[in-house]
């Protein structure tokens, strides 16, 4: 039995609805926050993931960052020595599509060795008729970079665990590396 | 008086480990085969206690993708009120591990906590750790 730990930020441009869906994800059934608040600076919350086929579990350190430039400095001494990234743009909004390599170019600086395990998350899909950036534009761009792509809708909770659930099994997957790795050097 | 291995009765104290397979006892008996795995995130730490007041001399460490460490002694008889005795960021090995050692001067412990604040990749390994000095009351 392994029981593993991760820092996982949550990242991308303002209003995307990183801190909705870390929220749902966090509370599982519990309902969409309703009162729109801005996110200062960084709020964490801890969620343990089974890992499927094993008696291993991920704790993940959830850290919901906030977008806003001014808060960057703030957030960045945060990131440090994170896990994991959840990665989010908001599927109607193209801009925070096109922030999101610079997103995921200042979190992988900060992760040990520079490797960090990401998905790319589309959000908001409930306005798919706003929809401007398609599904395999995403996607391949996700693929380009070595990152899953999920859709979801935190407000329709649909599809919220599964960019987690894939982000516990690759911090696994890299830990077990790593053990192999230690073993082979003895 | 010679230096002279302090471990024998050292105890490993504190160190969390997420997995049962590599246990924190790897660090003391001896051996690099054996070793103890951290499982995520950073600060990691262990305390090794001494039965009785140690003069340390010499402390050596064989480890993988530690980068940040540092070294606080504690006089007290329960392992509490540590000083920092010294700090080093040590150098990334690829395919061995890392050996580290610091000589100490007229270093007195009964505990001696090691922080590691940072790695190389996301899990760090501690396969051995040695300490050299007398015994106070020898
Ligand atoms: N329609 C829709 N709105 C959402 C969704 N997720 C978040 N929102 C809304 O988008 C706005 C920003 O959400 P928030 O989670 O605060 O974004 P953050 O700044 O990225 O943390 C809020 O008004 C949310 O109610 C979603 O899946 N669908
Ligand atoms: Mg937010």
């Amino acid at each position: 039995m392994v029981k593993l730990r991760a820092k996982c930020i949550v990242a991308g441009d303002p209003a995307v609805g990183k801190s909705a869906l870390a929220q749902v994800f966090r509370s599982e059934s519990a309902h969409f926050p309703k009162n729109y608040t801005l996110t200062t600076g960084v709020e964490v919350f801890v969620k343990s993931v089974s890992i499927p086929d094993t008696n291993d579990s991920v704790e993940l350190f959830l850290l919901d960052s906030s977008g806003k430039e001014i808060f960057y400095d703030m957030v960045a001494k945060q990131w440090e020595n994170s896990g994991a990234l959840c990665l989010v743009y908001d599927i109607t909004n193209e801009v925070s599509f096109n922030s999101c390599s610079k997103w995921l170019e200042r979190a992988r600086a900060q992760a040990p060795g520079g490797q960090l395990p990401a998905v790319l998350v589309g959000n908001k899909t409930d306005l798919a008729a706003r929809r401007t950036v398609e599904y395999k534009e995403a996607e391949e761009w996700a693929a380009s970079q070595g990152l899953e792509y999920f859709e979801t809708s935190a407000k329709e909770m649909e599809n919220y665990e599964t960019p987690f659930h894939s982000l516990a099994r690759a911090f696994h997957r890299m830990y077990e590396e790593r053990v192999e790795l230690v073993k082979s050097l003895v | 008086m010679g230096r002279r291995d302090v471990g024998a009765g050292a105890q490993l104290l504190l160190a969390a480990s997420g997995d049962e397979r590599f246990p924190p006892e790897g660090i003391l008996d001896g051996n690099t085969e054996t070793f103890w795995m951290t499982t995520g995130m950073f600060p990691q730490e262990f305390v090794i206690s001494f039965p009785d007041l140690v003069q340390i001399n010499n402390v050596k460490i064989h480890c993988f993708n530690v980068c940040g460490l540092s070294i606080e002694t504690s006089l007290a008889k329960d392992p509490v009120d540590f000083e920092l005795l010294c700090e080093k960021e040590l150098l990334r090995s690829e395919d061995q591990l890392q050996v580290q050692e610091f000589e100490q001067r007229e270093a007195s412990a009964r505990h001696l906590r090691f922080v590691i604040h940072s790695g190389f990749d996301h899990f760090v390994s501690v396969h051995k750790v040695s300490v050299e000095g007398e015994a106070a009351n020898d």
